[in-house]
């Protein structure tokens, strides 16, 4: 078990070398040869180092709070960073970039989905909507009325999504009580632990919907 | 994260044809992602595969069901014939992850689900799962977390599916397209135990795709129950889980089966304990019983012992739910 | 006539902006052109680095530069305690040498022109370390040989006094008829925000303009001319909105120099987001604590010694102690007491303050122990602490500037139904389950600071109140608004509130609780002065109906100028008078600090946590059912937040009863569950009906509404009351956090 020694620590000082934040694993797959001849192509990309930053991007078309965007984009960007950092649409939130907050939820097609775990090269096609088109213009969403009304939130930051996944919510089959509510608004992590007046704002949003 | 080729597939043929050694199906997506963001996966190619027509939940002519391997979590879940024969599945499945992940997780995706293991999921650790040959940083380090069902002297990672302990009770059969065509392999034996190879998950060869999953009918007046058990009331990994199924024949079980989730380094079904049940009153002493036999093989490590007496109590108690239910 | 804003509930003047996402947090300013910082991380808690190898990084695509030791530019050291207007988070600057001292610190930046490029090539610096073995525990660190005492420093979350005695403790605890001797240990928490800390660094010439998530814009302006070696006016700090911060955000981390220094060397503006992995480490923590109580009282229930000797984490690189000893030497009526406390050095991060520094970590050991020597003496937990009342301040002999702690107590076991609770353990039963009551007393210390306000009455009819203050999500900026609204008799609606912008009047760091008091008078004064100033522009103004009256006679209403007999309603709108005067706006500006009188008194809140637990013994389950808060806070501005606020502390008072433990590999000193999905706070089904009672007595010594501050003391007690409660339920006595399910099974 030598290589284990290796990679733990042990007293005293021991002469060791990292690759930073990368395991063994990961170079051999990086020098793999890619496959050939591959069929089926619908949707196809390969390294264009044509472009001037050097990046492998290709053309990505996203449908946004019925809005059509065409990006050019790398196939590693996720569908949050591509609302965020190419589109600007800074309403959804990054949490965590893991799965694991619920800050980043937006709706594909009418479902709420983590944006933070999908690249957005596969939502060609999808229709995404953002907090940024939850509303009808000015007019409030019933859920964000309600949130506003019942102080939902605090620094406001997972808020994006905690309307999402409320908007979402409701057509979604979720029990009656509070105890359903909490449940179904568990994937939604919010620090400030507005809880108790996101449940009451979920409950309004329903009856008013 | 590294660069990768991307590739969408519109048909079953097509993306078997796209896999190989150094491509990846992405589904949902939520396990690959992430993992991909910590360098931990690094496929060269992106197979998608949302497109493909296995979206489906459709009853088998022996009464079982035929789900596609697209179907997602949430709409498996919510499915009327789930939720009213399958009752088992639907828990499992609503008892993982949040609503917005179980929209993207599909049910093949969530079979190949990959461990919590925090060593795993850190280049800069020893872990044979992912760098085999490099030693298992878990086994003295932090290990509250991991198994004590399965596990060997590489690894002692658990796999962290709900569904797929619930899948394992129900006796489900993984249908896999690859390279050389169709086979069907029972859930049970999908799965490989860590041993020497512990990257070797299951049976799965590089390029194999999972089209279906089916589950047989249960018998009639079949009872089942999932339950749970975590430090938080939502949206975490299980410390302990137990999907029991069980028919009550006057006072006595038939037709028992028992699987352990959040214990074992792959969903965990106990034939041990099935037998035990199996003809047996019943009550809290022979669920006890039941129990202590399915954890007989536990190896608990420094953090994890309590997982020993957790694991029996919960699969105590869900028995009894399930033989209360009327 | 409209009423008076102040302790309705109002809707947060800037909601709407959060409820359609158009808040603009740290990294979400439209800058052109700029490009990304990404952070490579020290895998090792202890040591040096050999070497870093950039060569393969730098060849990547999009890389612009890579930061490190090496090749760094020269950054000073933040002046921290040796003036009083900056501290820093940490005060090493970024890659100042080759030393590690914790897991996690930055060892380079890499920058580009994308995110996933940065990335990418960041995981592609290759560093050499000479590694030693890391200290992460308490059993691991180095007692310190002396105690020093330290100046005791009123902001609330400065340093602390390190020893205190009254009386003869050890004495008295020796001859006390009954005795409590038990340890305490609350482990390390990360706040945690939800957003991650980020910086985004705009050069401008020889001027800097600094992006930032942080509740100190002064502070962190303050910092950064020292650590940039820049003049004040070169420095400027912008953070309208934050997605919290708990503390984590109180001062300035090496991300926002790196940022900087980053920026000046591609020349574009650079974009650093702390990713949750280094939240762990390189933006504080609450440092571990571990408290040696003892207690000694006699047989009818009279405390006779009150002894705590604790022991606290804190890194190599700053000196870090948040203050245990003071709720020891001040909560309960005791003629002997000792405490001291110990800082041990770690290979952490630096601590730093979390919701209720020093108070909420020693309440967990201090209101456990009283529940247990309750529990010795057969007496009634809340009756008690009722027979130990500390009718004033025992630390040092002031009185309560308002006390009404023993109404918390009161009306809590009233309304919580208390006289009902069988205090045989294990007696209680709701169905299959078995419940467990609990209570304890909450603290925490009143204080105001320094504040400049400007109140501006415009010409178009809205008056604009500005500071350089910020708002974390307490509702500041609706404080402003209901404040001046009260002043003017102008609607809420038409205030328009500007902070967080260190251009601004200079204004107090969020932190403490002291925000809101800190700013009120000068807010206050502020409005009044713009009120005069409009008043004699109505008595100056050629034309004006008011034209020549004397001063004496007018009166500033309803946002209206008009003779003091008059009804407000015959006056003149402010905004013609100003229109009338050819004025764009009329100024009020007002600097205010501690009074005199508040000096005089010991300014503190209390209250009382009562909780209910629903234990499931066969399956090891314990859940928090059912929550009563009663608050003696002084007068609540603003009802809706407050409320807010104390449910939110005690949704984190839940996670850290049950959940919140950072936990260390002791091999790497690596905090292994350093994400949001193993490191586990709260979720929403976590959290039952939380019911929150204000006592509402005005604390008039504070500011003229009464107000008094309540961001931290909801969480002071929680834990405690929640290990009462389970012990009631289960018999099993946890004295170490979190309550896990191994240690109640244990039991």
């Amino acid at each position: 078990m030598k290589k284990k020694e290796d990679a733990l620590d042990t007293d005293g000082l021991t002469r060791r070398s990292f690759l930073s934040k990368l395991g063994a694993t990961g170079i051999a797959a990086t020098a793999a040869p890619l496959l050939a001849g591959v069929v089926d192509a619908q949707v196809e990309t390969s390294p264009s180092p044509a472009k001037p930053t050097g990046a492998h991007v290709v053309p990505v078309t996203l449908r946004v709070n019925g809005q059509e965007h065409r990006l050019q984009l790398e196939p590693r960007v996720t569908l949050l960073d591509a609302l965020r950092e190419n589109l600007h649409l800074f309403g959804t939130k990054k949490g965590c970039d893991h799965g694991q907050c619920g800050a980043c939820t937006v709706h594909v097609n009418g479902r709420r989905v983590n944006s933070c775990l999908s690249f957005a090269i596969m939502h060609e096609g999808d229709e995404v909507t953002t907090i940024e088109g939850l509303s009808n213009g000015e007019e409030l969403h019933p859920v964000q009325a309600a949130f506003l009304e019942h102080d939902g939130f605090q620094c406001g930051y997972c808020t994006s999504g905690q309307m999402m996944s409320a908007a979402a919510l409701l057509k979604e089959p979720c029990g009656e009580d509070d105890d359903s509510v909490r449940e179904c608004m568990s994937g939604n992590i919010c620090r400030c632990g507005a809880y108790p007046n996101i449940v009451a704002a979920v409950q309004q949003a329903r009856k008013r919907a | 994260m590294q660069t990768f080729h991307y590739k969408k597939s519109t048909n079953v043929e097509g993306a078997v044809a796209s896999g190989g050694p150094h491509a990846s199906f992405i589904a949902g997506g939520t396990t690959l992602v992430d993992l991909m963001k910590l360098n931990v996966m690094r496929p060269a190619m992106l197979v998608d595969i949302n497109a493909l027509p296995l979206d489906k939940i459709e009853r088998t002519p022996d009464g079982g069901l035929r789900i596609g391997a697209m179907v997602r979590n949430s709409d498996l879940a919510h499915d009327a014939t789930v939720e009213k024969e399958f009752p088992v599945l639907s828990q499992a499945l609503l008892s993982g992850a949040s609503p917005q992940l179980r929209n993207m997780a599909t049910t093949g995706g969530n079979l190949l689900q990959r461990t919590r293991c925090y060593y795993f999921r850190d280049t800069a650790y020893a872990c044979n799962k992912r760098a085999p040959g490099s030693g298992c940083a878990a086994m003295d380090g932090y290990n509250r977390i991991h198994a004590i069902l399965g596990t060997s002297e590489h690894c002692i990672a658990t796999h962290p599916s709900d569904m797929a302990v619930a899948m394992m009770a129900l006796e489900a059969v993984v249908h896999i397209r690859g390279a050389k065509g169709e086979r069907a392999v029972p859930l049970n034996e999908f799965y490989r135990l860590p041993g020497n190879t512990p990257q070797i998950e299951n049976v799965l060869e590089p390029g194999d795709l999972i089209t279906h999953v089916t589950i047989p009918a249960l018998p009639e007046g079949a009872r089942s129950h999932y339950l749970k058990r975590r430090d938080r009331a939502s949206y975490e990994f299980a410390l302990a889980s137990a999907a029991v199924i069980t028919q009550v024949q006057g006072r006595n079980l038939q037709h028992v089966r028992v699987a352990l989730g959040g214990v074992g380094t792959m969903p965990w079904r106990s034939k041990e304990a099935e037998q035990a049940l199996d003809g047996k009153p019943a009550n809290e002493e022979s669920f006890r019983e039941a129990a202590e036999v399915a954890l007989r093989g536990a190896k608990p490590l420094h953090d994890n012992a309590f997982k020993v007496e957790l694991a029996k109590r919960t699969l105590v108690r869900a028995l009894k739910v399930a033989t209360q239910a009327a | 006539m409209s009423s008076s804003p102040i302790g309705q509930p109002v809707t947060r003047i800037d909601g709407k902006l959060k409820v359609t996402g158009r808040a603009t947090y740290a990294v979400e300013h439209a800058i052109p052109n700029f490009v990304y910082g990404v952070a490579v991380s020290s895998t090792i808690g202890s040591g040096r680095i050999k070497t870093i190898s950039t060569a393969e990084a730098e060849k990547m695509p999009g890389v612009l530069a890579i930061l490190h030791h090496g090749n760094i530019e020269k950054l000073y050291h933040p002046a921290g305690a040796l003036e009083e207007t900056s501290r820093p988070g940490e005060s090493r600057p970024p890659f100042e040498d080759d030393i590690i001292y914790y897991y996690g610190q930055y060892v380079a930046l890499v920058v580009a022109e994308t995110f996933e490029q940065a990335q990418d090539a960041a995981a592609h610096v290759r560093v050499e370390y000479a590694a030693k073995k890391p200290i992460v525990r308490l059993d691991d660190a180095e007692q310190p040989p002396k105690i020093e005492r330290h100046e005791k420093d009123d902001n609330g979350f400065d340093e602390a006094d390190i020893t205190y005695t009254r009386g003869t403790a050890d004495d008295a605890y020796e001859q006390a008829e009954v005795k409590l001797d038990a340890t305490y240990v609350t482990p390390i928490e990360t706040h945690n925000p939800m957003e991650m800390h980020g910086t985004v660094a705009v050069w401008n010439g020889n001027k800097i303009t600094l992006y930032e998530s942080t509740q100190g814009v002064v502070n962190h302006r303050n910092v950064a001319t020292q650590v940039l070696g820049l003049p004040a006016e070169s420095v400027e700090v912008i953070s309208p909105f934050i997605g919290s911060g708990f503390g984590s955000k109180l001062f300035p981390w090496p991300h926002s120099w790196m940022a900087a220094i980053a920026a000046r060397k591609v020349k574009r503006p650079v974009k650093v987001s702390v990713p949750r992995q280094l939240m762990f480490t390189c933006v504080g923590h609450r440092p571990t604590c571990e408290q040696h109580i003892r207690l000694g009282a006699s047989k009818d229930g009279k405390l006779t010694a009150f002894m705590n000797d604790v022991r606290q984490s804190r890194s190599f690189i700053d000196e870090y102690t948040e203050d245990c000893v003071d709720p020891t030497s001040m909560l309960y009526s005791c003629p002997n007491v000792a405490a001291v406390q110990w800082p041990m050095k770690m290979n952490t991060g630096n601590p730093t303050p979390m919701r209720g520094p020093g108070r909420v970590p020693a309440l967990f050991g201090i209101e456990s122990a009283m529940d247990e020597m309750a529990e010795k003496l057969g007496i009634d937990p809340v009756q008690f602490r009722l027979l130990n009342y500390a009718e004033k301040d025992e630390s040092d002999g002031k009185a309560w500037s308002s006390k009404h702690l023993r109404d918390a107590y009161q009306e809590g076991a009233k309304r919580f139904g208390w006289e009902q609770r069988n205090p045989k353990v294990g007696s209680m039963r709701k169905g299959e389950e078995i419940l467990g009551w609990g209570m304890a007393t909450m603290t925490w210390p009143a204080h105001q600071r320094d504040a400049e306000v400007r109140v501006r009455f415009l010409a178009d009819g809205t008056v604009r109140a500005s500071c350089a203050t910020q708002d974390i999500g307490t509702g500041t900026y609706t404080v402003f608004a209901e404040v001046v609204a009260d002043k003017t008799g102008i609607p809420v609606q038409k205030i328009d509130v500007k902070l967080g912008d260190s251009a601004l009047p200079p204004g107090p760091t969020s932190g403490g609780s002291s925000a809101t008091t800190t700013v009120i008078p000068a807010i206050v004064q502020a409005t009044e002065k713009a009120m005069a100033a409009v008043v004699k522009a109505a008595a100056k103004t050629p034309g004006s109906p008011f034209e020549k009256a004397d001063l004496k006679t007018l009166k500033f209403s309803q946002g209206r100028v008009h003779r003091a007999n008059d009804e407000a309603s015959s006056g003149i709108p402010f905004e013609q008078i100003l229109q009338k005067a050819k004025l764009a706006g009329l100024d009020g500006h007002a600097k205010t600090n501690t009074t005199e009188d508040q000096k005089k008194y010991s300014t503190h809140s209390f209250g009382a946590h009562f909780c209910e637990v629903s234990y499931d013994p066969e399956i090891v389950r314990l859940r928090v059912t059912r929550w009563l808060a009663v608050v003696d806070g002084g007068r609540m501005i603003n009802l809706k937040t407050a409320r807010n606020q104390i449910q939110g502390a005690v949704t984190m008072g839940i996670g850290m009863g049950l959940l919140e433990e950072t936990v260390y590999d002791t091999r790497t000193g690596h905090p292994i569950n350093n994400n949001y999905a193993d490191y586990l706070v709260s979720v929403n089904t976590d959290v039952p009906p939380v019911e929150v009672v204000f006592l509402d007595y005005p604390d008039k010594i504070m500011n003229e509404y009464g107000a008094r501050g309540i961001g931290e003391i909801g969480l002071s007690g929680c834990a405690s009351a929640i290990a009462s409660a389970a012990y009631h339920a289960t018999g099993v006595r946890v004295r170490e956090l979190p309550i896990r399910m191994e240690k109640l099974m244990k039991g």
